[in-house]
């Protein structure tokens, strides 16, 4: 009566169509209250310490390469501490570091013009994600919570040892938690929809990612609103449908197609997984709490950080992506276009309406 | 101008201030006595006109009426005061304190300045330019005023009245070489007066003998009872013409109001005084507890009720009854989360509007008023529900029993003792052993424990603290199991019905009902039940009748002078 689940009507439950008909199903929707990189790295994870966690030692390091001698840098950083002029001066020699054909040009749109700084990689075995290509490599980790071996997600691996990227499943890093709160309001919601006959048993399910009409509905406390009712957006480029299945209060998707949608300029404008991997616990209070993983594009990433400006060395995290992506390799340069990832996902009960009388325009370019 | 226009105010009100309550001279164009529009119920005895203040809502209407709605009247009110369950019959008890008279005073000169002083409305709102906008115009002004003053004091104004606003409004234009900044001032000072401010009724002789409020305060009664908002033009005019003093031009008036769009203003305005909606201003919830419930949902709770309503009663003509078991209703989507239904927001081609329509299922614990969070809500304290204190605003709002206070010694620890008693029946029940509290607990608390299904933000629960909830009990001897069967209760309880016609004949009178007065209030309750509990035909009753317009004039008061 009052479970969300419906047979029918809204809850995404309208998907079904004539599946309805012929068996009872049920549906029930959730919004996602939560997504962000996932990585694991901790004390002891970064051998010798992590990447200069702070801007004034990130420009020292940087100003070093450049070939600045010792008390040149010191001086320059004074002179940046004092903010004004010294420190626009600063600025403008670190931003316009990288060089192409002799002129200097802005080092993030151009991270290639610059000199690679090395930044470590995470050395634990540990972490979260998925095997995705079914080996267990020297670089791959173990989940801690599904004892899964050969996970594959090289982006955790690649940055976490530069400070905001730092944490773990229960202390998320700075840069998800930021990330996350300036995404949430800023976008609409995506969407969660689990059908089956029976979801409270083992089973097959399908689950079906969208995107909502609507952003996400927050509580005074700043908690995601349980029971809020979302549209679906009619663009299809944020329909995806996975057959899964649940077995023992877990949902895991059992075909691993590529998953798009649509997202925000700040992190990247689509979210493109290939292979994608999706685990879901169904905790009680009807909440979802699990991952999604797959390969995405790595260039979309770097982007993302290349903009948003908290991140530190982001031409050193750009050689850090492209030295650690591990898939889809360019037929021409072989250069892998693909990096393995995995994102923390959770979900909060919702009401889902379908969408057929909204008819979908594309943007045609000319 | 605030100082100003106060020497303009004396001059031009003085004649009144001091007589209002005992009623002001008649209109200059008063109609003749006429004849009773019908034969009053047998043993009648009227009693005393009620002299209310406007209300905040009587006062932004008349306002948007009259000048238009993008009017911002820039100013706060006083709060309303109630008595006999009704803020109506408490603006009949309330004055003006001098920081109330300065709040009026800054919003009469606000709309005064938007009015007269705003190009742009001025063009629309005066019906003539003056010779010279640097001089005094008495013609002008005396046009401007005369006709604006009809309609903010609901009558003619009195020769004596127009000479002294128009000479206000000449003197002001010469000191200040504006005939607009006079005119201002003149029409400030009548926003200020308590012609404006009160709703003085005028009584006069029916050819029989018999007091009756004259045209114009019928029409003031009729209008503000119907469309809680003052006559309009043609109304006043029906009066001017001695319409409303006979049967069939007051029934003309009456029809045409009621098919009015308007009426229903006058119907939100009722129940939303019934209800203590008013308590919403003030109503917060603890946010760690119900994080869900912000003054947004608080908006929407008593939004849902009050549409409710009159879809119910005035759009379907609905039994009233059905008020307390009506699985329809109208949600938004925050409400919908908090009742966890789905609430979507569109509309055909495109429209947006977060109001829908729904209608909870069968199965569904939900149905009726008091399952609305208007009501689970409200009378809740801010950080749990109270069985007790909802089951004392079934017995005093919806039934019209009063609950006696409780003593003042009151030992509230086995109440707040969720360790020991994990439900509130288990608390009420041990804190009911004390014998002073047990009387009243044994007429509250099993209503309030019905609706124990319903948290402090109307979310629904089955369980407390890990327990679960009996909703069970009775009320007046007929047994529920939980808060729809409890409607259900209500629905077949004659007081309900009764309640219904006692605050809706104390609401239009402006106040209770006198001792004299009660063979009508019965039988409008007879004419009620009889007619299948239709709320529109009631009210059409009420304002046919002759026993509505019958009253004796204002016992003499002392007020004070016009210094």
């Amino acid at each position: 009566m009052f479970r969300w689940a419906l047979g029918a009507g809204v809850a995404g439950a309208s998907l079904l169509g004539q599946a309805a008909a012929a068996h009872a199903l049920e549906s029930r929707s959730y919004v996602v209250s939560y997504f962000s990189q996932q990585f694991n790295s901790r004390d002891g994870d970064c051998p010798g310490g992590v990447n200069p966690d702070d801007q004034a030692g990130q420009y020292a390091v940087i100003l070093q390469g450049l070939g600045y001698k010792p008390d040149e840098v010191k001086s320059m950083m004074s002179e940046w501490a004092k903010g004004g002029d010294g420190e626009e001066r600063i600025n403008a020699i670190v931003n316009a570091r990288a060089v192409i054909n002799g002129q200097n040009v802005n080092a993030y749109t151009h991270p290639e013009a610059t000199k690679d700084p090395g930044l470590k990689f995470v050395t634990s075995k540990v972490g979260y994600g998925f095997n995705l290509d079914g080996k267990d490599g020297e670089v791959s980790f173990t989940d801690p919570q599904t004892g899964e071996k050969g996970v594959d997600n090289m982006l955790s691996r690649a940055i976490g040892c530069n400070q905001n990227f730092r944490g773990s499943w229960d202390a998320p890093s700075a840069y998800g938690e930021w990330i996350w709160v300036q995404l949430k309001d800023s976008q609409p919601a995506w969407l969660i929809t689990i059908t089956g006959e029976d979801i409270d048993k083992d089973g097959p399910v399908t689950v079906r990612l969208t995107r909502a009409l609507e952003y996400l509905k927050s509580n005074l406390d700043g908690s995601p609103r349980h029971f809020m009712t979302y549209r679906v957006d009619p663009d299809p480029r944020s329909h995806n449908e996975f057959k899964a299945e649940i077995k023992d209060g877990e949902l895991k998707v059992t075909e691993h197609k590529p998953l798009s949608l649509l997202w925000n300029a700040l992190s990247s404008p689509v979210l493109n997984l290939k292979n994608t991997h999706l685990r879901l616990k169904m905790l009680k209070g009807d909440t979802l709490d699990g991952l999604v993983g797959g390969y995405q594009p790595w260039t979309e990433i770097y982007f993302a950080f290349s903009h948003n400006g908290i991140v530190g060395d982001r031409p050193g995290l750009y050689y850090a992506m492209k030295k650690a992506a591990d898939a889809d390799p360019d037929p021409k340069t072989g250069m892998n276009m693909s990096i393995s990832t995995a994102y923390r996902i959770t979900a909060v009960p919702a009401f889902v309406q379908e969408t057929p009388h909204l008819r979908y325009q594309s943007a045609e370019v000319k | 101008m605030h100082a100003k226009r106060s020497a303009f105010l004396k001059a031009a009100s003085a004649g009144c201030i001091a007589a209002v309550l005992a009623a002001c001279a008649p209109a200059a164009d008063a109609p003749p006595a006429a004849k009773p529009a019908a034969q009053a119920a047998a043993g009648f005895e009227p009693a005393p006109a009620a002299v209310p203040r406007l209300t905040p809502a009587q006062y932004r209407a008349t306002v948007a009426d009259i000048f238009g709605p993008t009017i911002d009247l820039g100013g706060r009110f006083e709060p309303d005061l109630r008595i006999d369950g009704l803020l109506a019959i408490g603006s009949s008890g309330v004055g003006v304190t001098s920081a109330g008279m300065e709040q009026y005073d800054a919003m009469a000169d606000a709309i005064a300045a938007q009015v007269v002083l705003d190009k742009k409305n001025r063009a629309m709102l005066i019906p003539c330019k003056p010779a010279s906008d640097k001089a005094p115009d008495d013609a002008c002004a005396k046009a401007f005023l005369s006709n604006v003053g009809r309609l903010l004091f609901r009558r003619p104004m009195t020769a004596p009245e127009v000479t002294a606003y128009v000479a206000a409004a000449n003197t002001a234009g010469t000191k200040l070489n504006s005939f607009h900044d006079g005119l201002a001032m003149s029409l400030s000072a009548m926003l200020s007066s308590p012609q404006f401010l009160f709703r003085a009724p005028q009584v006069t002789k029916a050819a029989g003998g018999q007091s009756v409020l004259d045209g114009y305060s019928k029409a003031s009664q009729l209008s503000f009872f119907l469309w809680n908002a003052a006559p309009d033009a043609q109304l006043l005019n029906a009066a001017q013409k001695g319409e409303l003093d006979t049967s069939k031009g007051l029934e003309r008036q009456v029809e045409r109001m009621m098919a009015s769009h308007r009426v229903e203003a006058g119907v939100r305005a009722f129940f939303a005084d019934m209800f203590h909606f008013e308590d919403f201003e003030s109503l917060r919830k603890d946010n760690l507890i119900y994080p869900m419930f912000s003054r947004r949902e608080a908006m929407d709770a008593q939004e849902q009720t009050l549409r409710t309503l009159v879809d119910l009663l005035i759009a379907n003509r609905a039994d009233y009854r059905d008020v307390f078991t009506t699985k329809k209703t109208f949600l938004t989507s925050s409400l919908g989360a908090i009742y966890r239904v789905p609430v979507v927001n569109d509309r055909p081609n495109g429209a947006v509007d977060p109001w829908q329509a729904f209608e909870f299922s069968a199965d569904d614990p939900r149905g009726g008023i008091l399952s609305h969070a208007s009501f689970s809500a409200l009378h809740s304290p801010a950080n749990r529900s109270s069985a007790t204190v909802r089951g004392k605003a079934i017995r005093e709002i919806l039934l019209c029993q009063k609950v006696p206070a409780p003593p003042g010694n009151v030992d509230f620890t086995l109440v707040n003792d969720t360790t020991s008693y994990k439900t509130a029946r288990e608390r009420l029940t041990a804190h009911s052993k004390e014998p002073m509290c047990a009387g009243c607990h044994k007429i509250t608390d099993p209503m309030g424990l019905a609706l124990e299904s319903f948290d402090g933000s109307g979310a629904y629960r089955t369980t407390e603290n890990g327990e679960p909830i009996d909703t069970s009990g009775t009320l007046d001897g007929k047994k529920f199991n939980n808060s729809y069967e409890l409607g259900l209760a209500l629905h077949d309880n004659a007081a309900a019905a009764a309640c219904l016609v006692d605050r809706l004949s104390s609401y239009a009178l402006g106040r209770k009902p006198a001792k004299g007065e009660t063979p009508w209030v019965a039988k409008l309750k007879d004419d009620f039940t009889a007619g299948g509990y239709v709320v529109p035909d009631l009210m059409k009753r009420i304002a046919t009748s002759p026993e509505f317009y019958r009253t004796v004039p204002p016992a003499a008061t002392q007020t004070a002078s016009a210094e």
